[in-house]
């Protein structure tokens, strides 16, 4: 990365710095200030739209290390969200746990089922694999849908009990604001913080070439479970948050289309960086409730084309603009953000 | 028994209709090295396509399918230019997110033309008799599907044998390079093979469609046929069909003997087992890879 003018790194403790200049701090600063007084001023609609992008960013951190930095290709990963979410969803109803306790092991429990469905990574790479974690999204929708419908709430849907932290109980949206976008925060500072230590290179190394890797003396069998074990981990903290959050939870929040949302929220966002994520999901959240308002707006305009003209537009705008995020900037909005900001990086003398 | 033979026939049937979805399947990877997750929507769009002509627009059965089916066509052979061309040599995630952006661009379409039509069926042409062998009662219906899906077999696999094109389309798959420096359009080939894929796909869709009705529902169907045709091994002809027959057969066994919830879910089990113990399907060639 190329840093501002006038600025050199003179110490190691500098080189690894993430926030390097004054002008980053202050920009983070800035950030989290107005992030943290957002509910101050934004309606309950706003602040759940902020809500569910950020529960969407922590899933895709996950993935982003799974399928960006390891290079392993998901399209399960709403099924390991089922995971977390039901998981938590039970412990808190059966056993009356408390959320906390909830949250960690519902998702250590996401991370451990995707070791299982992970280990066919050992075997097979590509589209082989994208195929297996297409099974998993089958095989586990179908273990909450079918043997125990008395537990899980079986197709229909499952009622989760209501947080209550310490005695507070969260109720209302901006409650829930608060403790998504502590946790949303924290997650992407693990996420950067893994990408960032030996563990990251390590993915990387397996993703640009597994074969390389393994002769460079990285224990692929230990790292690519790893990369599953954490990016189902970050999946299943979004579902235990999203149980949480929605207070009702069916196997139809957690289908095959939402994980090729999630790969395409990662597409568009860029894979392979922390931005790439927040990105992806805020675009792909604009991008669908743009559609929401617009779709009626035409269909009143244009009657013959039929009510379900919102539906369809929502579904063919996300195909459209994958398939021209793929052809004209496969590296994502992250990498447009990177050649704004060096394009600013010397302003005004750019040369 | 006699419910064994019945669900023997029945799973035949249906895995060779799956098989003939793997088969574009095999035939698009074939060709341009391509997995096309859209397989599905491809399916379920071709029998909504097959049902316009047919049952909306009330055409004769014969012109009707083969019109819908020249359009399918024609579209298969377009999306080779446009989506897919600029991702050669692309990495492999790239081409799985087109592939299904493909797909979800082709559930929206669907949802905006047929949703009122959900759950119609074809205008039934075929002879409902039931017609027992040894003492099972079979549909005829499946039997009509059992022969149209073998005859179509042998004549793709007669077409690829004896044909030019066919024999440009398998040089294709065997290698781009060399296969253009002996004057054979590469582009084209690809091209073809999506087209006859796209076909195939609205077959087995118009059957699948006739059989059980046309719904969204269908698209699920045709990833089943994905399946059949990584069980079956991607570099195979054969091993799509046969695959499609496992798959089949092992549904309906788990659908009559043990539950319907199971059954969904058996293809994906039996894939992953196959998977484990053959990464490359039964008749798939093992890649070597060097570093």
């Amino acid at each position: 990365m190329r840093l501002p003018s006038g600025t050199f790194n003179i110490s190691y403790i500098q080189d690894m710095m993430v926030f390097r200049t004054i002008h980053h701090r202050i920009g983070l600063a800035v950030f989290l200030i107005l992030l943290f007084l957002f509910p101050l001023f934004a309606t309950q609609y706003w602040q759940a739209i902020l809500n569910t992008i950020a529960v969407t960013v922590i899933a895709l951190q996950g993935l982003n290390i799974l399928a960006g930095y390891c290079g392993q290709i998901s399209i399960g990963h709403s099924a390991f969200m089922a995971v977390g979410a039901y998981g938590s969803a039970l412990l808190m109803k059966y056993l009356d746990l408390p959320f906390w306790p909830c949250l960690l092991l519902s998702s250590v429990g996401a991370g451990v089922v995707g070791i299982i469905f992970g280990l066919s990574s050992l075997k097979v790479k590509g589209f082989y694999l994208a195929i297996s974690t297409i099974a998993a999204q089958y095989i586990i929708t179908y273990m909450i849908k079918t043997p125990f419908p008395q537990v899980t709430g079986g197709p229909i849907s499952l009622h989760v009990p209501p947080v209550n932290l310490g005695g507070f109980v969260l109720e209302t949206e901006t409650h829930f604001y608060y403790l998504i976008m502590i946790i949303t925060i924290l997650m992407t500072f693990i996420s950067k913080s893994i990408t960032r230590s030996h563990i990251g290179r390590a993915f990387v190394a397996i993703r640009d070439n597994d074969i390389a890797a393994e002769a460079m003396g990285i224990n692929l069998y230990r790292y690519k479970l790893l990369a599953f074990f954490v990016g189902c981990f970050f999946a299943g903290i979004a579902g235990a948050i999203w149980a949480a959050y929605s207070k009702v939870i069916s196997p139809d929040d957690f289908t095959l289309m939402n994980s090729v949302w999630l790969m395409g929220m990662l597409i568009v966002g860029g894979l392979g960086g922390t931005l790439g994520p927040i990105f992806g999901a805020i675009f792909i959240k604009a991008l669908n409730e743009a559609c929401v308002i617009i779709g009626p707006i035409i269909t009143s305009l244009i009657p013959q084309i039929g009510a379900q003209f919102s539906a369809a537009l929502v579904e063919m705008a996300f195909g459209v603009t994958i398939v021209i995020f793929l052809i004209y900037e496969p590296r994502g909005l992250a990498h447009r953000w990177e050649i704004l900001k060096e394009s600013y990086r010397l302003w005004p003398f750019s040369y | 028994m006699i419910k064994f033979i019945q669900l023997l026939m029945t799973g035949v049937a249906v895995g060779l209709i799956y098989g003939l979805m793997a088969l574009g399947f095999v035939l698009i990877y074939k060709a341009s090295k391509i997995f096309n997750f859209a397989q599905g929507e491809m399916v379920m769009v071709g029998s909504f396509l097959a049902w316009t002509f047919v049952g909306l627009f009330h055409l004769p059965i014969l012109p009707g399918l083969l019109i819908a089916f020249l359009i399918a066509g024609v579209v298969g052979y377009f999306l080779e230019r446009f989506p897919f061309r600029p991702m050669i040599g692309q990495p492999i995630l790239a081409i799985i997110m087109m592939t299904l952006a493909l797909a979800v661009f082709m559930r929206g379409f669907a949802i905006l033309l047929w949703a009122e039509h959900i759950g119609i069926k074809f205008p039934s042409f075929i002879p409902e008799k039931t017609i027992y062998i040894l003492q099972a009662p079979i549909s005829s219906v499946i039997l009509w599907s059992l022969i149209l899906v073998l005859t179509l077999v042998v004549v793709l696999s007669l077409f690829f044998r004896y044909t030019r094109t066919g024999l440009h389309m398998r040089a294709a798959a065997e290698s781009h390079q060399l296969s253009q420096s002996m004057g054979i359009r590469v582009t084209k080939a690809i091209a073809q093979s999506w087209a006859i894929a796209a076909v195939v796909s609205a077959i087995g869709g118009f059957l699948l469609g006739y059989v059980r009705g046309i719904d969204f529902g269908l698209a699920e169907l045709g990833l089943i046929a994905i399946v059949a045709a990584l069980v079956g091994g991607l570099e195979s002809f054969n091993g799509a069909i046969l695959g499609g027959v496992i798959i089949g057969v092992a549904e309906t066994f788990t659908g009559g003997y043990i539950g319907r919830g199971l059954r969904e879910v058996v293809p994906f089990i039996v894939m992953v087992l196959v998977l484990f113990y053959k990464p490359y399907g039964l008749f798939g060639l093992e890649e070597i890879e060097r570093v």
